[in-house]
């Protein structure tokens, strides 16, 4: 919001002005109120806004621009709607509270914008009517100077060859002017036209744009016969050539489409929705983003977990019907997609197969839909005859649709493998979470496209489609001797078990369990990270857990007593439940221990009670019940634990939930029915905790996903999902308890000694 | 026979109580302040240790609470 370090002074001045007697600390955390003022005063004093000129009838229109490209927009407004549609497609959001949003214009943004149709005198004129003010002369001249150059270059794959495509053979030439893209380019012997560049005929946009979108805004694509020139580039150079061509560098960024439906040369993929497939609202939306003007775009849908992701990834393929790749984490999301697709298709079970390494099934006929991990076709080393053969199929083929889930999480050398490995005509991207602690995120959009959609999550939960949770953090507590022991400097790298092991969160716990058990008949799940923990609380209370060393078998007996017993109503899970781990029935998680300040896992773990329950009208606004899931954390007050969990909590703020602050959990009148209650108890946690080893009581150090890589065990090695992921970059240095191994991650992505690169990937990157 | 002190009378939370504590046996003897533990909420120090106290807890605070990057 930009006014975060207006916050400390203003802090210190009211403690200083305290009374000394008094070093109670309850108020110094400081609550939402000071920051409200703040927020007013650092306005006030960095910008001033009265000289712009307020329209008469303001008062009808939605939305204040500013100067700085920063984009009000009021929600109780009656054109809401409308101009959430339009500003998402132009504008990054910022932060959604209820009643007012904050967007940005970012060169990115708007190379989305225009690569969904919109033109740049419609994004002006439609952001015009939309203002309460006259738009300042920055915001036009930043929106022409951003679009002015985009949508000129396409990037279309045609018979396996990659050509880039352009109205105008000057813009063509410029191109080539750059030392990048005139080395990927491939000048094949047939080419005509006085440059060399390949003319060709194409249709023009046909009714290109959100039409819905306003009466007034006149969005009419003309429809005409243009002529195209093109070159062919080196499909090991694409992704240079792309990254060329972004703003930063030449400034004509590309758009890739694929016209699907004149595609002859690909076979038809013979599958259609089933009848009782119905897209809601925001997921046939999004797919008008993608589908635009009858080609199909490639880009990145954001829907947040529980609204029918896997809906729209199938509605996508079923609308190109070709074939179509689709890359899943892990082995339990690729059999989770292989459902989904069986389950809204009309697909045949012969035309969909599945690869990892347990499972090796080729499809028959020539199209299909084949769903498997990233690891399983970016693996580099040895593989067993089988899996040679169909990776070699998956590499020679060319594919309708690259549909990739979560694609937050694959860390983009990953992406960078994946994506030269396979030749797609068009790539989905899909992902609840668009945020990455290293900032990677807008390497996805020359990886794969812009963002096409994003959906509002407040909206959805009015609209009933996903739950309605009430986020609670709640405020544990230390207890004297924990504290104490906190604060020695020789216990600092077991802080972390302490504040989790705190005998008022183990309480607090234990209360909200029975509670929500007994009181509301709910289904828990409680996550920690911390392993010494989850055993400790898991064995205490005696409920049944999960975690990285929990066989397939035993996971599978969890988790399906959990959904049928009446018996097992809470289940505890290790980060391995964070992402993958499909568990409608759940609607209450208590969360003890997290990893770090990640606000992608917080926002995942939400997500597992996302989906909505019960029945429609209940769940709608002024239905039966108000909140119908409940998140919880539990933090140990005056430990690091309050700055890690504020920091996770940032995403989900800026999807405009809120956070309510609980004290005094568990109630002061409970007594011994609760665990630790007695002091010795308490003591003998605390001799059990400090005598752990150090290892013991740090985080779990979850397995790679083992795949088709198990064959090899000299190639494994141990790393978290985060490593993996890429979050444990240098962002996470500041967590100075030193169990974590750093630096796991980068050696990772550290490219391998050319020499010893299998012959088929030396071509490509040599 | 009775003594008395000059101090300054503390009362806070019990983990505030012990982080004084523990800032206390940090320092060398010389300049300790507690006078006496009253009990798990009071103290009584030494009246020159008030600003230091402050300072050493509002930068403990400082570490523990996030404030959002701009």
């Amino acid at each position: 919001m930009g006014h975060g370090d207006k916050g400390r002074p203003n802090k210190k001045l009211k403690f200083s002005a305290k009374e000394i007697t008094n070093l109670d600390d309850e108020d110094a955390y400081f609550g939402g109120e000071d920051i409200d003022d703040d927020v007013r005063d650092g306005e006030g004093k960095k910008r001033d806004f009265t000289k712009l000129e307020l329209k008469p009838d303001h008062i009808n229109r939605p939305l204040w621009a500013c100067a700085d490209g920063r984009i009000f927009l009021e929600t109780f407004s009656p054109l809401y709607k409308q101009a959430y549609d339009f500003l998402i497609a132009i504008a990054e959001p910022v932060c959604r509270p209820e009643s007012m949003h904050e967007y940005n214009l970012t060169p990115h943004s708007l190379y989305a914008a225009v690569s969904v149709g919109l033109e740049t005198e419609t994004i002006i004129s439609v952001l015009n009517k939309l203002s309460k003010t006259k738009l300042p002369k920055e915001m036009i001249d930043f929106i022409h100077g951003s679009t002015a150059n985009y949508g000129k270059v396409k990037l279309v794959l045609k018979k396996n060859r990659y050509f880039v495509e352009s109205p105008f053979p000057e813009v063509l030439k410029t191109l080539l002017k750059d030392e990048v893209i005139s080395k990927s380019r491939i000048i094949s012997e047939g080419s005509r036209g006085s440059d060399g560049f390949t003319i060709s005929k194409t249709m023009g946009e046909i009714g290109a744009g959100p039409s819905d979108l306003l009466n007034e805004a006149e969005l009419a694509a003309v429809a005409e016969e243009k002529e195209t020139h093109a070159f062919e580039v080196d499909p090991t150079q694409v992704e240079n050539v792309k990254e060329r061509c972004l703003p930063n560098a030449l400034n004509y960024p590309m758009l890739e489409e694929y016209d699907f439906r004149n595609d002859t040369v690909n076979p038809d993929l013979d599958m259609e929705l089933k009848p009782q497939a119905q897209p809601r609202p925001y997921q046939e939306k999004s797919l008008s983003k993608m589908f635009g003007n009858g080609r199909a775009r490639s880009g990145i849908i954001v829907l947040p977990c529980g609204a029918g992701k896997s809906l729209v990834g199938v509605s996508a393929a079923s609308r190109i019907r070709k074939s179509c790749l689709c890359l899943a984490t892990n082995a339990v999301s690729v059999d989770q997609w292989a459902f989904q697709f069986k389950l809204w298709s009309t697909i045949r079970d012969e035309q969909i197969c599945r690869f990892t390494s347990d499972s090796k099934e080729r499809f028959r006929g020539n199209a299909g839909v084949v769903v498997t991990t990233y690891n399983m076709v970016a693996f580099g080393g040895k593989r067993s005859e089988e899996s040679e053969k169909i990776i070699e199929e998956i590499r020679n083929r060319e594919w309708g649709l690259l549909l990739m889930d979560e694609v937050h999480v694959v860390p983009a050398q990953m992406f960078r493998k994946v994506i030269s490995l396979t030749k797609s005509h068009c790539k989905l991207g899909l992902t609840a979470t668009l945020v990455r602690e290293d900032e990677r995120i807008t390497d996805l959009n020359f990886l794969i496209g812009p963002k096409l959609y994003e959906a509002n999550w407040l909206d959805l939960v009015k609209g009933g489609f996903i739950a309605n949770v009430q986020c609670a953090e709640v405020w544990c507590p230390m207890t004297k001797e924990f504290f104490a022991q906190y604060l020695k400097k020789e216990n600092s790298k077991k802080k972390q078990a302490l504040y989790v092991m705190n005998p008022n969160k183990f309480r607090a716990c234990e209360f909200l369990i029975r509670f929500h058990e007994q009181q509301r008949g709910d289904k828990i799940i409680v996550f920690a990270d911390n392993l010494f923990a989850l055993v400790e609380y898991a064995m205490k209370l005696r409920k049944p857990m999960i975690y990285g060393a929990t066989s397939h078998v035993e996971r599978t007996k969890i988790l399906e007593a959990f959904k049928t017993s009446r018996d097992v109503n809470t289940i505890f899970l290790s980060k391995v439940g964070d992402n993958s781990i499909d568990i409608p029935e759940a609607n209450v998680i208590i969360q003890i221990s997290s990893h770090a300040g990640s606000r992608r896992q917080e926002a995942q773990r939400l997500g597992r009670i996302l989906r909505a329950k019960g029945k429609l009208q209940d769940r709608m606004a002024g239905g039966k019940e108000e909140y119908n899931a409940f998140f919880y954390s539990l933090v140990s007050m005056d430990t690091q634990e309050m700055y890690y969990s504020t920091k996770r909590q940032q995403f989900l703020i800026d999807q405009g939930y809120s956070f309510k602050v609980i004290t005094g959990l568990p109630p002061p009148d409970s007594g011994p029915e609760l665990n630790y209650h007695r002091l010795d108890d308490q003591l003998a946690l605390l001799t059990k905790v400090l005598s752990a080893g150090d290892e013991a009581v740090g985080l779990e150090q979850l397995e790679e996903d083992a795949d088709d890589i198990a064959l090899h065990k000299a190639r494994r090695f141990g790393g978290s999902m985060s490593a993996m992921s890429g979050a444990n970059g240098m962002v996470y240095m500041e967590y100075s308890t030193g169990r974590h191994k750093l630096g796991k991650g980068q050696m990772k992505s550290k490219p391998k000694d050319p020499a010893k690169r299998h012959h088929l990937f030396k071509r490509r990157f040599g | 026979m009775v003594n008395a002190t000059k101090g300054l009378f503390i009362s806070c939370d019990i983990p505030m109580a012990q982080f004084i504590i523990n800032y206390n046996n940090t320092l060398p003897p010389s300049q300790q302040f507690i006078i006496h533990v009253l009990d798990s909420t009071h103290l009584f120090v030494q009246p020159h240790a008030a600003e230091m106290i402050r300072s050493a807890i509002s930068e403990f605070r400082d570490q523990n609470s996030y404030e959002k990057p701009t």
